[in-house]
Formats: C-alpha cells, structure tokens, sequence
C-alpha cells in the first residue's frame, strides 16, 4: 500500500515540522511511499536538502524506491531543476512527472546547487565551489567584507563535515541567496545540509548520555554540540567546527539552526524571533543545518562577539 | 638548521585532488604527519602558509594545534591572512596553547593563548634567532 507525504506548498524550515510529520507517520504506517510535491509553491534550500534526506531515509527502511510527484507550475519546477535538486532525487526517488532538463545556472542565486557530501574530497570540492561564486554577491550585495568569504567558506567546510564525520552515510549541502522579504526585508545567503544519518543523540551517546542523566534526549545532544562543544570523539581538540560557525555567525548577525530526531536548537539573533530549543517535534532521522547571514544594514560593520 | 615547511606544498604531497584549500579532519592529519616525518621531537620550525586558501577549524587544529601539543617546541608561522588567522587563533587558545606569528612588517607576536607566548619569544632570543629592535619589537634573525 503507497502512503501519501504531502509536501508543504511553501517548504521551508518553518513547514519543515508539519512535512516531519507526515513523513514519520507514513514511515510507521510500512508501504510504499509517495511524496506529493505537485502543489509547490516554493521551497528554500533547507526545504530541498531536507527532502532528499527523508527519500535517503525512505530508500533505507522499505525495498522499494519512494515515488515523488513533481511540482505542477512551470517556474517551480525550473527552480528545482537550476537547484540541482533532480540530479539528486534522480537516485533516491520513482520520480513522476516530466522534468524538463538543464543544469543549474551560472548568473542565478544558486551560489551552490544540491551538493552530494559523501566523504572529505566533497567537501574539497563544495570549498572550491562556493569561493569562486560566492564572493562577489557577499560583499556586493550583502555587504559583508570580501575578506571574510573566506571566513563564510570555513562555515560551509563545518557544516559539511559533520555529515562525512558523524552522519555514519551521506547527505546534501545547498547555497542560495534570495531576497528575504518575510522577516527582514533584505538579502540573505543560506546554507542548507541535511543528511539520514544517525543523528546527534546517537553520535554523542556513548560519551555524553550518562553526564545528562535523564535529560538525555535529542535537545540535550544538541545542546552539548552547539553550546558546550562536545563532540563524540575524546580528541580535545575536536567539537571546533560548531564554535567557529557560531562565532562566524555572531559576527555578521547570522542565524544557525540545527534539527535532529525530535528536537531542534537555534542561535537567534535580534531580527528573528525564533525560539532557541524545541523538543517533542515529529521525529525524523539524521541531521539537519540551517545557516542564515543576512544582508548587512548599511555603514554597519561586524557585530562584537 | 631551522626546518621551513611550506603548508601548501605539503598540502599537494598529501592529497590526491589538486586543492588548495586546507580544509577536513582527513586532509589536515595527511597533511600533519607528512610534516612529522620531518620533525624531530621538540624542534623549532617555521611554517609558511603562502598560497593556502581556506583554513578551517578543524585544519588548524588538526595540523597547528597538534603539532605545538605534541612534536614541536616553538612553533613560528608566516604567509598568514587574516581569514587563517581567525581559525588558528581561537584553536589554540582554546586549548591553552600558543604560536608565534611573523607579521608582514617582520614583527613576532604571540597567536593563541597569551600565557605561553613570552616564553616562545624568550626561547627563540636566547637561541639567537630572534632579536629585540629599538622600541621593543621581536624580529626572526635566523633566514
């Protein structure tokens, strides 16, 4: 029997929960799965990557390919195909529908199309990628020091190895800038990877869930990760990667975002009005990053750490 | 004699893709012990970062961090920029440890934790490899 996954019509971080969980319930429910995408409307990166995991995660618990419904209008569809998200999906998913063929633009917002991260030569290459197309719109358009790409690089580097690090299999990485007009009205660059993986809790189980004691759970894995900067191995120079995107973060008033199993922790910054740590959401397996720097407000430099 | 290192060129020995960039856990352990197998214990040495890209977090810690912990004395980096800089620095101070830095003007000064810092420049003076100029700058004597 096919279980239906509808796929928000405008997929992103904020839907993301609602599309957890239909997919958790599907998955529960055995069968085959079919994920509905014909009535989207838009999707972010974080919505894309995040998709691609769930069919990774559909792929790994039945014997048959997910099927998935292509979106229905013509601009959307273009999107996804200059998002790279179809080269991907081509391998996890029954895909339905006609999707017309192209390769993602060079002149559009995609600083980064839908980027397998398997092992550390991908992220040699995702690091290459995103200097050469990266620094003209971070300091043309949002107005952040040509000199800190550089920085903005490192972040990308982090987040794509937790995946190659911790995931135990392979994930998605994604760039893109886009007008924000939602919350702030300005530009934004976006980071996307999300991965099927084991996730935080099970990564840093071995070494942290006897410190919690009853509190360990998934909100409690990220919160050692992303604040206390454990990391699963007992090397005391590892857990650097989250600290340093943080710390990038800090500096360009920057949002970081990170869902795993049931919970999900950000670092809010004054123009969001996110919450820092949610707990009970619909489960869904591995990882997921989010990263926002925000165009900066004008004669504004750097924010103090 | 002082070993010179230059990153980048070990950077190209070590890894099989033609980068530039130092960046993963993997590259930065390749990277490391190819520069060990021509360090002996508790030795000065100059690395030179020149045509490095990017250096993430886990680079500097993997190749500076823990060759300052565990193989070498005192530790004198050039060719830094200030992106480099920026994840070596809270690398090091974070865990408690130190490097010199020659700054483009020739100047030492300590990168890291500040703790350790004066004693690295007291070690390299005694050994006639650094010099105290006029207004109290430290500079690298040894070519």
């Amino acid at each position: 029997m096919t279980r239906l996954v509808d796929v928000p019509a405008q997929f992103d971080d904020r839907s993301f929960d609602q599309f957890a969980g239909a997919f958790s319930h599907a998955l529960a429910d055995g069968g085959r799965l079919l994920f509905d995408a014909h009535a989207a409307e838009w999707a972010s990166p974080y919505g894309l990557v995040g998709l691609l995991a769930a069919g990774q995660a559909a792929r790994a618990a039945g014997a048959d390919a997910p099927l998935l419904t292509v979106p229905t209008t013509p601009d959307v569809l273009s999107y996804w195909v200059r998002a790279g998200f179809f080269s991907a999906a081509k391998d996890l998913f029954e895909i339905h529908g006609r999707v017309p063929r192209g390769k993602p633009a060079a002149d559009s917002d995609v600083l980064l199309p839908v980027t397998a991260v398997r092992a550390a030569e991908d992220v040699h290459e995702v690091v290459g990628h995103i200097q050469q197309r990266a620094t003209a719109i971070l300091s043309s358009e949002l107005g952040i020091d040509p000199k800190a790409t550089m920085g903005f690089a490192m972040a990308l580097s982090e987040s794509c190895q937790n995946i190659v690090e911790h995931a135990g299999t392979g994930g998605w990485v994604a760039v893109q800038a886009y007008n924000w007009r939602r919350k702030l009205a300005r530009r934004v660059v976006v980071i996307a990877v999300a991965d099927a993986g084991v996730g935080f809790r099970h990564s840093l189980e071995p070494t942290q869930a006897k410190r919690f004691g009853e509190r360990w759970g998934d909100a409690a894995a990220l919160e050692a990760a992303l604040i206390q900067g454990v990391s699963r191995f007992r090397d005391p120079g590892r857990g650097q990667g989250l600290a340093g995107i943080r710390r990038y973060l800090a500096r360009w008033e920057g949002k970081v975002a990170i869902r795993s199993g049931t919970a999900r922790i950000a670092i809010v910054p004054r123009w969001d009005d996110d919450v820092p740590l949610k707990d009970g959401l619909p489960s869904f397996p591995g990882s997921q990053v989010l990263l926002i720097i925000p165009e900066q407000a004008s004669g504004g430099g750097p924010s103090k750490q | 004699m002082i070993p010179h290192i230059m990153v980048q060129a070990v950077l190209q020995q070590s890894v099989s893709g033609l980068y530039t960039d130092l960046v993963t856990r993997p590259t930065g352990r390749a990277v490391r012990e190819n520069i060990e197998r021509e360090l002996p214990p508790g030795t000065i040495a100059v690395m030179d970062f020149t045509g490095v890209g990017c250096l993430d977090y886990s680079c500097a810690d993997e190749i500076v961090a823990k060759l300052v912990r565990d193989k070498v004395k005192v530790l004198l980096l050039r060719g830094l920029t200030d992106s480099h800089r920026d994840a070596i620095e809270p690398v090091l101070a974070g865990a408690g440890l130190a490097v010199l830095c020659e700054r483009a003007d020739g100047v030492l000064e300590g990168l890291g934790a500040t703790g350790p810092a004066p004693a690295l420049l007291d070690e390299l003076i005694q050994r006639r490899l650094a010099a105290r100029h006029p207004g109290g700058s430290i500079r690298f004597t040894a070519a």
